[in-house]
């Protein structure tokens, strides 16, 4: 009696779970059939193409990852949808946008070019400066959500959480619309960030450009995961937020101020999805009231996709999300109107499929 | 002592300061001048509204941040020297910031720069207003002399109001005589008695047989919309108020409805023109299915997980709605035009009339419908699930089973309001199923009552019908939804309506006891 | 006699640590059977394992002959499986006698379809639940208080709906978790007094998880004792009583010759006032 007895319960149980592999396989086997059709057979594009759109894909995927990774923390501290995260990186991109427009009225005339402002003449100090708003912008943002709209409902039934952060969501968003029109603004990078500007590198016969603001995100938003990762492994700081996320009360009674570590992960996950604004509208260019919506739910799913709760996981998400949906539409020859479309999609997949993510563990009963 | 009502005071101006600098930016300071303006019968909808209303409403404002300060300083001692301290504080803390923010752009307005390319609210106009037609200093001292004011002013009035007993027992006296009156025996009797019911049912009934066709088109238009949105609340209710999963991408199951029946009534681009009956249950049956669908892979998990897919679904609805890979299908971004509207025995009911019976007879067989499920075997379970899914479970209740059971039922009454929405209309979109249309019902569910069948009526008559009456608010209507949902659920989560559990062992005993003798 | 639940070297593992560990027990049909041992010997999770909360890694778990290990809960209760929780567990924003109706929910077979007609079966279990309701909150005590929300009543009634809503499945097995704790001294008799007749009257099989030693050997008529996951002694009350390992496990090793000493002592002082 040593071995274990397998029955036909157990069996059910099993069953339910090659089901779930069964529809993953076959739906990955029809999406290989399909990538190989459009990639190999019809060559619609050439190998700078594919570049480009990895290359797209990772930058856009290392926003996704700090975005996801605040999802990841609240997720794994308060187990709810901070459904308002997206605005928050909304409001960093703004904080970005309008500190690069401040800069561009200020003159800092040269005698080689009397026309110079000061974004153009100290470029390197102007990012830095978006940066610092934009994080302040949002970590501030994170801190009062938490303080005014979450903190007094700490115990409260999660549906009445998870409503109020749709109501803060909402306020947010039509806020920044009252305020600052509904219409896309254009963010003026420095000449030196210029969009267009890059190396450019030959692949197969043809250039293929990697943009300055692109590596600029990327090693910046690689630095930012790095940092974060040390900071919650390494750090007091870091021990109290994994303590607090495994169990709030054996933490209180251990002396963990639980409400402080609630507010400082709320500060750090809007200062990385500060971050992840400034980059967004520093790279992409576009800003508006919305901007933070779709980025929001996308590293969502990134956040699901890694494992919820699991850091390293929202990155890998992120990223591979990013690469995901930029290969996407191009890989499976449908319309890049959908690239939308794929990353629900991936979700819904996900979910199926593997529920707990790639890198999460079985989650405990009170967490899924 | 003092210090402590100073320093409440100072933090509620703090507080009050910002609101009213944020509503100067957003132009809501010209909108709330305007909605005193119609309190006093003036319609000033497309000017600006005169300089009185909006010193009214700065004393509103002013008296607001007063009060609040008074009754949030509120220990031992209560003396009028502390409320008017704090009261007094508030008021000024947040005329101060007012003035500030006023000064900055009357400078700005006067130096003849339009900060509209940044803010595009702040107009001249508006800023005029707020600077009460003054010069930006004079202006800017006038509003922090106004809050300051009626800041210490009110605060004052409470504090009377609080210790007078003269006033406050008369203000008892007068609310309970009027319970009195209504708990008194006569009172009961002539309510409880069927006779007193009937009437009330049979008036119900004749306004809404009389009210349709008199009241004319535009209200047929506001209370039709009202009915589409009571029969979306009612369904989001049933997965949401009573088996506590909150969907809120439930407007795709409200697409789903209306792009099925449009797209086989309509001439175009399929030219199927089915009857209307046999389209309006393919609808509904559809939506049903899409939700069945939906719930299938996402509910025999924990968690929030619903409310974020079926977001992602109707986002994927949307989307492939608009998108030039379906014009073929759904035609496109231009949406379907020319559905057909109801016919019954070969005559045509398109008229605004005959379309708001048709609402007020769907909204009654969901009402009914919704009525007979609550207090069911099955509701009870939605319920349990909804307090405590573990023990549900172990009481032997199949909790992934009645949650699909939940969302299916909730997706085809989404999908009938999304019917009726496209036939009435005769024309149906992409950009009717944005979220926005998630947002209002879950809003009117809360606001009504969550999970209470009367606080949906409640909350779509509030939410859906007061703003066409408010027609100035128009633009910061999700502003103030988003507020509306805060503020509820931190001070009244249950609703203005709260839902009643049903009182079953007593009235089976009295039910038992009238049967013995 | 029949055997009315049987686990058979089931073992139960979170991570690594086993909280339940190749563990026989067997409750014979109309028995009161008790699991006792010290915090965290892992009677709670075996009782998890046979109400279906918890799939065992190894071992079966048999009721009335039919493996019931891996599934559902709901599968569980329907089956015929009730039980209580160590924290009461009501439906607290439901009034005591929906807690009660929800209860007897396996039994009821109208589906929603019969809800929206009002069908004669939806009407006539409506009514049957009712009365059974009520006379199950009067056999548990609670008549008059069925329109209270459940989360308003004290603390005694609490837990006694939450065995009146266990008790409105008719189940053929009881699990109780700890169903004195937190009473005095005189709500302990009651309860140990009311958990007797329910076995007398109603004629089910109880298995409870109980620290009061005195309700546990007041009742029992079979004591199964854990310790670390393992079932280190089994047997009557008067067996487990005087077994060593049981005391070592609750009391520490070494505290084995102490009690001999004292018992030695005791003996001697007997020997002397004689």
């Amino acid at each position: 009696m040593d071995k274990p007895i397998s029955t036909s319960t157990h069996n059910k149980l099993r069953l339910e779970r090659y089901i779930r592999t069964a529809i993953g396989i076959v739906i990955s086997a029809f999406l290989f059939w399909r990538i190989y059709n459009v990639v190999v057979l019809q060559q619609h594009f050439g190998a700078d193409t594919w570049v480009r759109f990895g290359l797209s894909g990772l930058i856009l995927g290392g926003m996704y990852a700090l975005i996801a990774i605040g999802y990841t923390l609240v997720y794994g501290i308060m187990f709810m949808i901070n459904f308002a995260h997206g605005e928050v990186m909304m409001l960093g991109a703004f904080g970005g946008y309008f500190t690069f427009e401040i800069l561009r009225f200020i003159p800092a005339p040269t005698t080689a070019s009397p026309d110079l402002n000061f974004l153009n003449a100290n470029p390197f100090l102007s990012v830095l400066l978006a940066f610092v708003v934009g994080i302040t912008i949002s970590a501030t943002a994170g801190f009062y959500l938490e303080k005014i709209a979450y903190r007094p409902l700490r115990n409260a039934p999660r549906l009445i959480l998870l409503i109020t952060a749709i109501g803060a969501s909402t306020i947010l968003q039509n806020l920044a619309m009252l305020l600052f029109g509904p219409q896309r603004k254009n963010v003026v990078n420095p000449d030196v960030l210029d969009r267009a500007a890059g190396w450019v590198i030959n692949v197969g016969g043809n250039d293929v450009l990697i943009s300055y603001t692109g590596v600029f995100s990327l090693v910046l938003s690689t630095l930012l995961m790095i940092g974060l990762f040390i900071l919650v492994q390494r750090t007091k700081l870091g021990r109290a937020m994994r303590a607090v996320a495994q169990d709030k009360n054996t933490a209180f009674l251990m002396g963990v101020d639980v409400n402080d570590v609630v507010s400082k992960t709320f500060i750090i996950s809007g200062a990385l999805a500060g971050a992840a604004g400034v980059m967004w509208s520093i790279h992409m260019g576009l800003v508006n009231h919305f901007t933070g919506f779709l980025p929001g739910i996308k590293a969502f799913t990134a956040a699901v996709m890694g494992g919820i709760g699991n850091i390293p996981g929202a990155m890998l998400g992120g990223i591979l999300l990013g690469v995901i949906e930029a290969i996407g539409p191009a890989g499976m020859g449908i319309d890049f109107q959908l690239k939308d479309v794929i990353a629900f999609s991936i979700l819904v997949l996900v979910l199926i499929v593997r529920p707990s993510g790639i890198l999460g563990e079985k989650l405990s009963e009170e967490k899924l | 002592m003092r210090s402590s009502a100073l320093d409440k005071g100072l933090r509620t101006g703090v507080i009050f300061g910002i609101v009213i600098a944020i509503m100067f930016l957003i132009g809501f300071t010209v909108t709330g001048a305007g909605l005193v303006g119609k309190l006093f019968g003036v319609s000033s909808s497309y000017n600006t509204p005169p300089l009185t209303f909006f010193v009214i409403f700065m004393v509103l404002m002013g008296a607001w941040a007063g009060i609040t300060a008074a009754a949030r300083s509120l220990t031992e001692p209560d003396t009028l020297k502390r409320a008017l301290t704090a009261g007094a504080s508030a008021g000024a803390v947040s005329g101060l910031i007012s003035a500030v923010v006023g000064f900055i752009f009357g400078t700005l307005n006067a130096n003849a720069i339009d900060p509209r390319t940044y803010l595009p609210m702040v107009s001249p106009e508006s800023t005029k207003l707020f600077l009460m037609n003054q010069s930006p200093l004079t202006g800017s001292l006038m509003l922090l002399g106004v809050l300051t004011v009626s800041g210490a002013a009110a605060a004052g009035l409470s504090f009377y109001l609080r210790t007078h007993d003269g006033v406050k027992s008369g203000a008892r006296n007068i609310t309970e005589s009027v319970r009195k009156t209504i708990r008194s025996e006569g009172v009961a009797r002539v309510t409880n008695s069927p006779y007193a019911r009937y009437g009330f049912w049979l008036l119900v009934a004749a306004l809404l047989i009389i009210l349709p066709r008199t009241w004319g088109g535009y209200w047929n238009y506001v209370f039709g919309t009202v009915g589409i949105y009571i029969i979306l609340g009612l369904g989001l209710n049933i997965i949401t108020g009573w088996a506590g999963q909150l969907v809120i991408g439930y407007v795709a199951f409200f697409a789903v409805g209306a792009y099925t029946f449009a797209l086989l009534t309509a001439p175009e681009p399929h030219n199927l023109t089915m009857n209307f009956w046999l389209a309006l249950g393919l609808g509904v049956l559809a939506a049903g299915i899409s939700g069945l669908l939906i719930g299938l892979p996402i509910l025999n998990l924990r968690g929030d997980y619903l409310a974020i897919v079926t977001l992602g679904f109707a986002e994927i609805v949307r989307i492939l709605l608009k998108s030039d890979l379906m014009t073929e299908y759904t035609a496109g971004p231009r949406g379907v035009r020319d559905i057909a509207g109801p016919t019954l025995f070969g005559r045509s009911f398109v008229s605004d009339v005959d379309f708001m019976y048709l609402i007020i007879i769907a909204v009654l067989v969901v009402t009914f419908i919704a009525y007979r499920l609550q207090n069911s075997r099955t509701g009870k379970a939605w319920y349990a699930i909804n307090l405590d899914e573990t023990v549900a479970r172990a009481t032997g209740i199949n909790a992934f089973a009645s949650k699909l059971l939940a969302l299916s039922l909730s997706a085809a009454m989404a999908g009938l309001a999304g019917v009726l929405f496209a036939s009435r209309n005769q024309f149906t979109g992409p950009d009717d199923h944005a979220l926005m249309v998630s947002i209002n019902v879950i809003c009117l569910v809360i606001v009504g009552g969550i999970g209470n069948i009367p606080g949906v009526f409640l909350g779509a008559f509030a939410l859906k019908g007061l703003p066409e009456i408010l027609r100035e608010t128009e633009n910061y209507r999700l502003l103030i939804f988003g507020v509306l949902l805060i503020v509820m659920m931190r001070l009244r989560p249950e609703g203005f309506l709260p839902a009643k559990r049903p009182v079953l062992e007593k009235s089976a005993q009295t039910s038992s006891k009238e049967a013995q003798p | 006699m029949t055997t009315c639940i049987e686990t058979k070297q089931v073992s139960k593992i979170f991570g690594g640590l086993t909280a339940v560990n190749t563990v026989d027990v067997v409750v014979p049909e109309h028995a009161i059977a008790s699991i006792i041992g010290p915090n965290g010997a892992g009677k709670t999770t075996l009782f998890n394992c046979i109400s279906g909360y918890y799939v065992p890694e190894q071992g079966q778990i048999e009721f009335f002959g039919n493996a019931i290990q891996g599934q559902p809960t709901y599968k569980v209760a329907d089956m015929g499986i009730a039980r209580t929780y160590q924290n009461i567990r009501l439906f607290g924003d439901m009034t005591a006698i929906e807690n009660v109706i929800v209860g007897q929910y396996p039994r009821f077979k109208a589906n929603w379809v019969d809800a929206i007609l009002s069908t004669r079966r939806e009407r006539d279990e409506a009514k049957q639940a009712i009365e059974e309701a009520r006379r199950l909150l009067k056999f548990v005590g609670l008549e008059g208080l069925g329109d209270t929300l459940a989360r308003n009543l004290p603390y005694g009634a609490q837990r006694r709906l939450e065995i009146a809503r266990a008790l409105a499945s008719k189940p053929r097995l009881l699990l109780l978790d700890e169903p004195t704790a937190g009473m005095n001294p005189q709500e302990t008799d009651t309860m140990t007094h009311f958990i007797r007749n329910l076995r007398d009257e109603l004629g089910i099989t109880i298995l409870l998880i109980e620290h009061d030693m005195r309700v546990v050997m007041g009742i029992s008529d079979q004591i199964s004792v854990l310790d670390y996951g393992t079932k280190i002694a089994e047997g009557k009350p008067k067996e487990i009583q005087s077994n060593q390992r049981v005391i070592e496990a609750y009391l520490g090793p070494d505290v084995t010759s102490l009690t001999k000493k004292y018992q030695l002592r005791k003996k001697q002082r007997h020997d002397a006032t004689r």
